[in-house]
């Protein structure tokens, strides 16, 4: 199928085109308790083109779809004719696509997946975690699977890569007596990390234990935020979205390479690094999605843009040759312990019906889960109300613990303090 | 005009049925369902204009569904050949049996659910629609689009940015079981147009959208929705923040139908009552909001994006009463969990596409309206706000908690809207308070399916949600 698309497109006149490869061998489990619901498998094949014509002396546009892989040669011959017509309706600025470079000459694609084995490795961690009466896994799904993508574009690129993704979505509960609640977790990672799940599940039950015997978050008006789990990514994700071209060309981010991107800090300052490769996150991979190879790019040095990082298209515009669009991403430590920034009056909150920052306006919500209060004498764990807030304006007191932790495809501070966020109450 | 079925589903029909049969041999239960969804996507902006011929829900490929000694396994591929049914059973085989070794072999247990009913069931529906997304004619469309982010470019000075997005996609799904043979095509369709304005360096932007169980034609309404969304844009920019609290609100029927989806939407998927995930299991009977509190959930209680004639498990659509005045009757229920809940299925099994699993989902979710208009409405509220604008939801079935993120609201006093506005903001609480405490509602209602749901984190589909304006209590911050 490929060497035929690739043949049509040779011989179709366009100015020129993308092709994505993939094939995925999937392995799924689902668990009601620790019985199995449902098993499944699948295999799927997919062939994504993307035809350009040239508009003018200036222009480019662009059409894309994708070709089942059922399609007769004729289809594919109508598909890659209608392609080409539709690329002319939809001119932008001129720019072009990735150069073959030596980071694609040096390639070899050498890993070999074993999805069953991943897959048992995640049946017999989620089989053997330890539960109590009390608190227990609910139900859970495993997926575990290979996937190759192979690249190639007219300019000559044509890169292949193979690699595990998996995901376990785990379902904890606590109880006491009739009271029930539930924590959700989703796992996203290259193979089974069965330390790192056993770790956060019985973190989870921890969290259950507390959630029971929660109290009405109190009216706090403005405090002091401490965030130690996974939702603090998002914290992070804003400097990252706001790095973007696509968000500097479009005037959403304001920021600029060389100035600061707060004034009167008094807390710590962010170094943002894209990455290549994290341990066993999901996202590693040696080449974006159009064939940039991705390496290690500090984005942001303490509070200071130094790199904008993303797609083809915008990142021409700005002239950054060798942009790419990251999948990993790592955030130094601050100056301070966790221990020290545990210090007065705070509020943790470790779990949110989902905890949002708006990357273009900066603002931050979300629903209270499970918080603690920390008053400085004692510590209460605290439910419902909300946190509020704008991270533009919070940005001079943010605070990160020297100590990081990793989340799949992100390193981040085990801890973030965040000072004046407003919190709605309850009580 | 008809939405015509597919035909590559019509050519593997037959080899469909052959490897059923073959599959028949080692399975007492087996289904197949094939699709063949084809769409058009349009992004067109200032910046940046792009032609797909694709969508989220676009895709061709088949899932089977066998069941045996209790259990229910599935295959999903995209590289089927109708002439090699038998290859292609070999291959499900010699999979699901890897499966079941490595089950064994880690000393699984079996959920135990009895078979599927195979009752004979055959159908064939073609729903109308005025254009097909795969003949639109695009060139027309991209100039529309373009024409309407100039003009949104054009409303305001601080205007930076109008998006416009426009979807369509043209549906045909093909059910089959030794006695059920089920087809059906539509076109839904859906649109948006999004304005950024800055001021001081601080972005805000607002948007509008259409959605239907129609054609390309719906996109001529964009235009009616950009004053809006320009407006909208241009008042956040001025917005104050709101003082936490608990106050008396009016949603419109944007925030009514984020609030039916999260509430009693997410609330009372009964997949979540076979897993014990979900409080409303032991309420079924029982008073969880006012007497003005009705609704309704179901492919055939709105025409919209997902109001298809059968579900992905072959179970005739249908329309549930959930909530009668304040009353939770019943939830919505795939064919499994409805098994193992010994209840009948609702037609609301639903897969982000044919290589994704079955879950129970969410179609169009309905407040009921009632017989009070907005002005009475904001006449009647001392001091309040006007809620108007979804960004997202997530619920807590559990523990009935809810949050909504909502882009504005207008402030009342004294029954007259003020002028001031406030913005973001979030709304949070227990869902028998704020559906208790519903005192009045519109005679209006609205439809939205412009978005699209996630259970937990992932598996996304599409779905639609609304109702009339509601006045009620709820903590806002």
């Amino acid at each position: 199928m490929l060497e035929q698309v690739l043949e049509i497109l040779k011989n179709a006149g366009v100015y020129a085109w993308e092709v994505t490869e993939m094939r995925t061998e999937g392995w799924e489990f689902y668990f009601i308790r620790h019985a199995l619901d449902q098993n499944r498998a699948k295999r799927i094949y997919s062939l994504g083109i993307k035809v350009y014509q040239k508009i003018g002396e200036d222009k480019i546009g662009s059409a894309g779809a994708e070709l089942p892989p059922t399609a007769s040669s004729e289809e594919a011959k109508k598909l890659v004719a209608n392609l080409a017509y539709q690329a002319t309706l939809a001119p932008n600025k001129l720019y072009t696509l990735r150069k073959p470079s030596e980071a694609h000459a040096a390639h070899r694609d050498r890993v070999c997946v074993d999805v069953p084995a991943i897959a048992g490795d995640f049946l017999r961690t989620l089989k053997a975690l330890p539960e109590t009466e009390t608190e227990d896994l609910n139900s859970y799904e495993i997926f575990a699977s290979s996937a190759t993508r192979r690249y190639l574009n007219s300019e000559g690129v044509d890169v292949t890569e193979t690699y595990p993704e998996s995901m376990a979505e785990v379902i904890v509960n606590a109880r006491n007596g009739n009271h029930e609640i539930e924590l959700y977790r989703m796992y996203e990672s290259g193979s089974c990390d069965a330390a790192g799940l056993e770790r956060d599940v019985k973190k989870a039950m921890a969290y259950g234990r507390d959630r029971l015997l929660a109290k009405p978050t109190p009216a706090l008006g403005k405090a002091d935020l401490i965030l130690s789990g996974e939702d603090a990514i998002e914290v992070y994700a804003y400097f990252a979205d706001r790095l973007d071209p696509a968000m500097i060309c479009r005037r959403m981010s304001d920021w600029a390479i060389g100035k600061p991107i707060a004034e009167d800090v008094k807390g710590d300052r962010v170094t943002l690094t894209a990455k290549r490769e994290l341990p066993n996150s999901s996202l590693n991979r040696a080449f974006d999605n159009e064939g940039s190879p991705i390496r290690d790019t500090v984005m942001l040095r303490d509070n200071v843009p130094e790199h904008f990082l993303g797609g083809r298209m915008f990142s021409c515009y700005m002239g950054l040759e060798d942009s790419f669009q990251p999948g990993n991403y790592a955030v130094a430590g601050g100056k301070q312990s966790e221990a020290e920034l545990r210090k007065g009056k705070y509020l943790e909150a470790v779990e949110f019906s989902g905890f949002e920052v708006d990357s273009m306006t900066g603002d931050i919500f979300g629903e209270i889960r499970l918080a603690y209060w920390h008053d400085g004498e004692t510590v209460t764990p605290v439910t419902g109300g909300s946190v509020s807030g704008n991270l533009r304006e919070l940005l001079g007191e943010l605070y990160l613990s020297a100590e990081t932790v990793q989340y799949d495809n992100w390193s981040i501070p085990a801890v973030t303090k965040l000072n004046g966020v407003t919190v709605a109450g309850i009580e | 005009m008809k939405a015509n079925f597919s035909p590559w589903l019509l050519h593997i029909r037959d080899g469909l049925k052959t490897l059923i049969e073959l599959l028949g041999r080692d399975y007492p239960y087996v289904s197949a369902l094939a699709t063949d969804s084809v769409g058009l996507g349009l992004s067109i902006s200032q910046h940046s204009k792009a032609v797909r011929n694709a969508t989220m829900t676009t895709e061709r490929g088949v899932v089977f569904r066998v069941w045996k000694d209790g259990l229910y396994s599935e295959y999903a591929l995209n590289e089927f050949d109708p002439a090699a049914a038998e290859a292609t059973c070999g291959q499900i085989k010699a999979a699901l049996d890897a499966q079941l070794a490595l089950l064994r072999e880690t000393g699984t247990t079996i959920y135990d659910t009895p078979v599927l009913d195979d009752e004979p069931l055959t159908l064939f529906v073609e729903k109308e629609t005025e254009q097909l997304p795969e003949t639109a004619d695009i060139k027309a469309l991209v100039e529309k689009l373009t024409a309407l982010s100039d003009r949104g470019m054009s409303l305001d000075p601080r205007t930076i940015e109008c998006f416009t997005s426009a979807q369509s996609t043209h549906i045909s799904k093909l059910f089959l079981t030794k006695n059920r043979d089920l087809s059906q095509s539509y076109v839904y369709s859906e649109g948006m147009v999004g304005v950024v304005v800055m001021e001081d360096g601080k972005n805000q932007m607002d948007y509008a959208s259409v959605s239907g169980l129609c054609g390309p034609e719906l996109f001529d309404g964009l235009a009616a929705k950009l004053d809006k969304a320009a407006a909208g844009a241009a008042e956040l920019l001025s917005a104050e923040r709101i003082e936490p609290g608990e106050y008396e609100i009016i949603t419109s029927p944007e925030v009514t139908g984020l609030i039916a989806h999260e509430a009693f939407g997410h609330g009372v998927e009964m997949d979540m009552f076979v897993k014990n995930r979900a409080l409303g299991k032991d309420y079924i009977g029982k008073r969880v909001g006012s007497e003005l509190c009705s609704m309704h959930e179901g492919a055939l209680c709105a025409e919209n994006v997902t109001s298809y004639a059968f579900d992905d498990e072959g179970v005739l659509a249908g329309d549930v009463t959930e909530i009668d005045k304040g009353i939770l009757k019943t939830g919505i229920c795939d064919a499994l969990s409805a098994l193992r809940l010994g209840v009948k299925p609702t037609g609301n099994g639903k897969r982000q596409n044919y290589a994704h699993k079955v879950y129970t989902r969410m179609t169009n979710t309905m407040f009921d309206s009632g017989d009070s208009s907005l002005e009475e409405m904001i006449a009647a509220t001392k001091r309040g706000f006007l809620l108007e604008g979804m960004e997202s939801g997530m619920e807590d079935p559990k523990h009935w908690g809810i949050q909504c993120i909502i882009k504005k609201g207008r402030e009342i006093v004294d029954g007259k809207l003020t002028g001031r506005v406030v913005a973001p903001i979030i709304l949070t609480g227990y869902v028998p308070d704020l559906l208790g405490g519903i005192c009045m509602r519109s005679r209006d209602r609205e439809v939205f399916g412009s978005g699209g749901c996630g259970k937990g984190h992932k598996e996304w589909v599409k779905v639609a949600d609304g109702g009339p304006y509601l006045k009620t209590k709820a903590r806002l911050g």
